[in-house]
């Protein structure tokens, strides 16, 4: 099978967020052919450097940078008004609200009509578009031409568009035209004929938004099948990152209706979304993706460098909490230090190791902070009066002589505490769980569903509860080890790599046995040649095997001297 | 550490639950609230820790593991349950409305709100999870943010005053312009003083650095092309390049002909040119030394006009409500800005020519100026096509002028030269270069006044993210 795998421009090249999720994926699932096809996300990657890339990924395709120029082509006047029609219908879609609110039963039937009116609507204009792109070109240049701002004037004061909408100036037009130019940049790619995305038999986009826009143009044109992960959803980080203070009303109230819209279209279109966890799941959900297309698949963690400290539980001293993470004022580590306070009052012997280096500059600052207030609130302790005395709290980074790797941070700890006000997916508390540790985490993000029964989960900014959770567990060493064991179990089964690969890898599997990609072979003289891509070449594994063994007869089809690679992640098991 | 940390830059959180139900089944955290809610807060805080309180999750291996301490009042927490079955909400206070204590809390948050969606997005980021929601009678964080958006009035506060970048004046394009001016003063001065051999490595020498400096200074400030002819030799391909290119080769010709094609015509047409040029305003073969310099010089005031326009616009397109508005108010900035530079340059011309002591030919001069400012105004605002074609259209029809005589000396042919013979024996040499320059002026103005009038001409390159 042949994966067109969409990214935002981070796997190919070094550094890039996703890349050792994606890298990961590729190397694990040997059996099918990739095809990379990388997005540029305004910063030229290229210098970076690739990751050396295994066999199966075939080719790797980038898109051009962007640049804010337009690209010279002028287009005649048939062109330019079948662009300003679809330009036209697509921003009186937007114009027109966003996703609409949660309908609740058949009663609203109507406006529920006329909401998948405007969704049909705004889904016909992006593939006129596209249309258009692959026909003409220079999309670029007419986005932000004049024909294209006009037409968004139009809209804005139509009489059924956004009440904001109508307060749009003339600045406000223009942002938008320009951000929604940016927007559609992948429609102006070649990356949807037959010989590129066209050959896969699934387009698998990693992230929403953009690269989930290639591989929606990708189905529309080629009727490759689509698959978008989302581990963080990009209706909401567009919206947290566009707040009320970047931009006039009009011009968010626009742009967060036009990625409603899209985000819709994706969700819509998409064979299977696969959202990272049940938060992600739920905006999903809001946005109109059909329940019974969505399955979560958690993000893996490589388990194995935690092995030997999750099979040794008596390497961790009994009287120190340790906390491991990033440290930005997010993870309310002050509230952390509070509740030690609490600690060392029922538990004198108590101590805190704060493990992690600070992010960024507000980081450093709240880090500076915080050492200031564990100064104030423990002083230093010495043996005797002839020893050199310490703090109970110490704060290190990873690498210093007492934590040389992150293994070693965890096992330190009796305990390991989460006490995040913030938190999406919870890693620290993944790898926490990896190493056997009894842990006690505030009720944010997906900590309860990673954590399911196997850890103690207290309020967020409540250190009076932190403290009690801690202390019941630094009192109890039979019932943290018990715990720690239930949590590894838990994130062996749940949240490793291997768990990771085997969902994708049955996914495509699902995909591809509902929705296969229907293409017509033509033969020389250009007609229809049946049977050319008979269902055997879909199966996973080369099934064209150059060597095609010949049995004699006489031997049972299933006793082949070589054993046929049907099963493949089975047989690796969970390590 | 961790990879996924900035991909999950998921802030969903829970920040104001003040009392946590018991980690219920892993697999429905979005479910309803179980346990009755008891209201506690920082006075209510008791110091007993709660045993294991729910259901135990049913992959904990340790039945009393999947507890959510909470704290609770040690001492009539019983009535306090009562209480709170009866009410259902868990507010701190005891609040009639518990949704009214949240709106007031994220008062501005919803009041700038664009959308119910964003409002949960930022209710999220602070921390409300479905499990808050659930307190404030809700099924989840959408329906709640859906509340608090139809409950807050939709106040038209101050509108946020979008403040466009302006184009700013800058030293290094404001001296620039002026590099072009001062190199061609020195050149010339420098070919009056020498003779022979020295006097055509300046000559050369003045070229060169005069060329050098004009790019540089059409490269900074108003007079810079958009970003994108920068960028050719990375994405958008050959064609802006086959322009730009153009448009460079065009306007040396067209310097070229101010130079010494008046002077070239007229000996052509009276049989010569039998001498190359010796760079003295009189003889067989004149060079007209006083307009190049004039139009070098202009370089500065070109740059200040593009600027008033672009600064000019920039204010306008803040100001206007629909783009008829700023249409009706770019024109006149548009024209006003072209006569600006017209002046500038009429006055520069007489001032070269009563330095240099040499008769100033002002229609060709000007009329090549405008076509230079407008061809430059159109390439910095993202119009690049029909500049060429202009230039171009200027420069083939001097090059026609030149070539048709010269063919007429061909036997039979002399019927070839009767109209450039006829349009110089009506109003002279001069008549060509005015003619060619004027119209293709005259053209681009027309252009000019439709596409630089209209706000997508003067948008910001840069995009909001």
């Amino acid at each position: 099978m042949r994966v067109g795998l969409v990214t935002e421009g981070d796997f190919p090249y070094v550094g890039g967020d996703a890349a050792l999720w994606c890298d990961r994926l590729v190397r694990g699932l040997g059996q099918h052919e990739f095809d990379v096809y990388a997005l540029d996300r305004g910063r030229v990657r290229q210098d970076d450097g690739r990751v050396p890339l295994p066999p199966q990924v075939r080719r790797v395709r980038t898109a051009p940078p962007r640049t804010a120029g337009d690209d010279g082509v002028t287009h005649g006047w048939r062109t330019r008004r079948r662009f300003a029609e679809c330009y036209g219908e697509l921003v009186t879609a937007v114009c027109a609200g966003g996703v609409p609110a949660a309908v609740e039963g058949a009663a609203d039937a109507g406006s529920q009509g006329s909401h998948d009116d405007l969704a049909d609507r705004f889904g016909n204009a992006l593939y006129g578009l596209a249309e258009l792109a692959r026909d003409k070109g220079g999309l670029v240049g007419a986005l932000r031409s004049d024909t294209a701002v006009r037409a968004l004037e139009r809209a804005c004061r139509a009489p059924h568009a956004l009440r904001t909408a109508h307060e749009a100036r003339v600045p406000d037009l223009l942002a938008v035209a320009a951000h929604l130019e940016r927007a559609l940049r992948p429609l102006s790619l070649d990356w949807y004929g037959d010989d590129a995305l066209g050959t896969a038999d699934l387009c698998h986009a990693t992230t929403g938004g953009p690269a989930a826009l290639a591989g929606l143009l990708a189905r529309h044109f080629c009727d490759v099948p689509l698959l978008v992960t989302e581990y963080g959803v990009r209706l909401r980080s567009h919206y947290l990152a566009f707040g009320p203070d970047t931009a006039a009303p009009a011009v968010r109230a626009l742009l967060g209706a036009f990625h409603g819209r899209l985000a819709a279209e994706i969700y819509r279109r998409a064979a299977l979304l696969t959202p990272g966890n049940a938060h992600a799941r739920r905006w999903q959900e809001r946005c109109g993706a059909d329940r019974a297309r969505i399955r979560t698949v958690y993000p893996g963690r490589a388990a194995d460098r935690f092995t030997e400290v999750g099979e040794s539980p008596e390497r961790a001293d009994p009287r120190t909490l340790v906390w491991v993470g990033r440290v930005e004022p997010a993870k309310d580590l002050v509230s952390l230090l509070h509740a030690f306070s609490e600690v060392r009052k029922e538990e004198p012997e108590a101590r805190l190791r704060i493990v992690g280096s600070p992010s960024g500059a507000a980081g450093a600052e709240y880090l500076g902070h915080c050492r200031a207030l564990a100064a104030q609130l423990f002083p230093d302790e010495a043996e005797g009066a002839h020893a050199v005395g310490d703090n109970p709290v110490s704060f290190e980074e990873i690498g210093a002589p007492d934590a040389p790797t992150l293994p070693d941070a965890y096992a330190a700890g009796a305990v390991v505490v989460l006490s995040s006000v913030v938190e999406g997916f919870p890693v620290g508390l993944v790898e926490a769980m990896f190493c056997g540790r009894a842990t006690v985490s505030t009720d944010v993000g997906a900590v309860v569903e990673v954590i399911g029964g196997t850890g103690l989960v207290v309020p967020p900014r409540n250190p009076r509860a932190l403290a009690e959770a801690c202390v019941a567990l630094l009192r109890d060493p039979e019932r943290r080890e018990r715990l720690g064991a239930a949590a590894r179990a838990r994130a062996l089964e749940l949240f490793t790599v291997e768990q990771n690969i085997a969902a994708f890898h049955g996914i495509y599997l699902e995909i591809v046995s509902h929705c296969p990609v229907r293409r017509v072979v033509l033969d020389e003289s250009g007609e229809p040649l049946p049977f050319a891509t008979p269902a055997e070449s879909r199966v996973p594994g080369r099934w064209t095997d150059p060597t095609a063994r010949v049995l004699p007869r006489s031997t049972p089809t299933w006793a082949t001297p070589v054993p046929v690679r049907a099963t493949p992640l089975a047989a690796e098991g969970p390590r | 550490m961790s990879d996924l940390d900035d991909r999950t830059a998921d802030r969903g959180a829970g920040t104001d639950l003040t009392e946590s139900g018991p980690a219920r089944g892993t697999w429905s955290p979005a479910g309803p609230v179980r346990d009755v809610p008891t209201p506690a807060g920082p006075a209510r805080d008791a110091a007993t820790p709660v045993g294991p309180s729910g259901t135990p999750a049913p992959d904990g291996p340790d039945r009393g593991a999947p507890i959510a301490i909470g704290p609770r009042a040690a001492a009539g927490a019983r009535a306090d349950v009562e209480g709170a079955r009866k009410w259902a909400v868990g507010p701190r206070r005891g609040v009639g409305d518990p949704v009214k204590a949240l709106l007031h809390r994220h008062r501005e948050l919803c009041e700038r709100a664009v959308d119910p969606l964003e409002i949960a997005a930022g209710l999220e980021a602070h921390g409300v999870t479905d499990r808050t929601a659930a307190r404030f009678r809700h099924r989840d964080v959408f329906s709640l943010a859906e509340e608090l958006y139809a409950r807050v009035p939709r106040t038209a506060g101050p509108r946020p005053t979008t403040a466009l970048p302006a184009p700013r004046i800058r030293a290094g394009w404001a001296l620039l312009t002026l590099l072009p001016g001062a190199l061609g003063a020195a050149t010339v001065a420098g070919l009056r003083v020498t003779h022979g051999h020295p006097r055509l490595m300046v000559a050369f020498g003045g070229l060169l650095a005069l060329s050098l400096a004009t790019g540089a200074a059409l490269r900074h400030g108003p007079l810079a092309g958009p970003p994108g002819t920068r960028a050719w030799r990375t994405a958008l391909g050959t064609r802006t390049r086959r322009i730009t290119l153009g448009t460079r080769a065009c306007t040396f010709w067209l310097l070229g002909y101010a130079l010494v094609g008046d002077g070239l015509l007229h000996a052509v047409l009276t049989g010569g040119p039998d001498t190359p040029p010796t760079g003295a305003p009189y003889g067989p073969w004149p060079t007209a030394t006083a307009p190049v310099l004039a139009l070098l010089a202009a370089c500065a005031p070109a740059a200040w006009s593009a600027h008033l326009l672009a600064a000019g616009a920039r204010r306008r397109l803040v100001g206007s409500r629909g783009l008829g508005d700023f249409t009706a108010a770019a024109k006149p900035l548009l024209y006003g800005a072209f006569a600006l530079f017209l002046g500038a340059l009429t006055a520069l011309l007489a001032l070269c020519g009563t330095v240099l002591h040499e008769p100033v030919a002002f229609p060709q001069a000007l009329t090549l100026g405008a076509l230079f400012l407008l061809a430059r105004l159109l390439t910095a605002h993202r119009h690049r096509r029909a500049p060429a074609l202009a230039l171009g259209a200027a420069a083939a029809t001097e090059t026609t002028a030149l070539a048709l005589p010269l063919a007429g000396r061909l036997p039979g042919c002399a019927f070839l030269a009767t109209p450039v013979e006829t349009l110089t024996g009506a109003w002279g040499e001069a008549a060509v270069p005015t003619l060619a320059c004027g119209t293709a002026a005259l053209a681009l103005l027309w252009h000019a006044g439709r596409t630089l009038t209209r706000a997508s001409a003067h948008a910001p390159s840069g995009a909001p993210e």
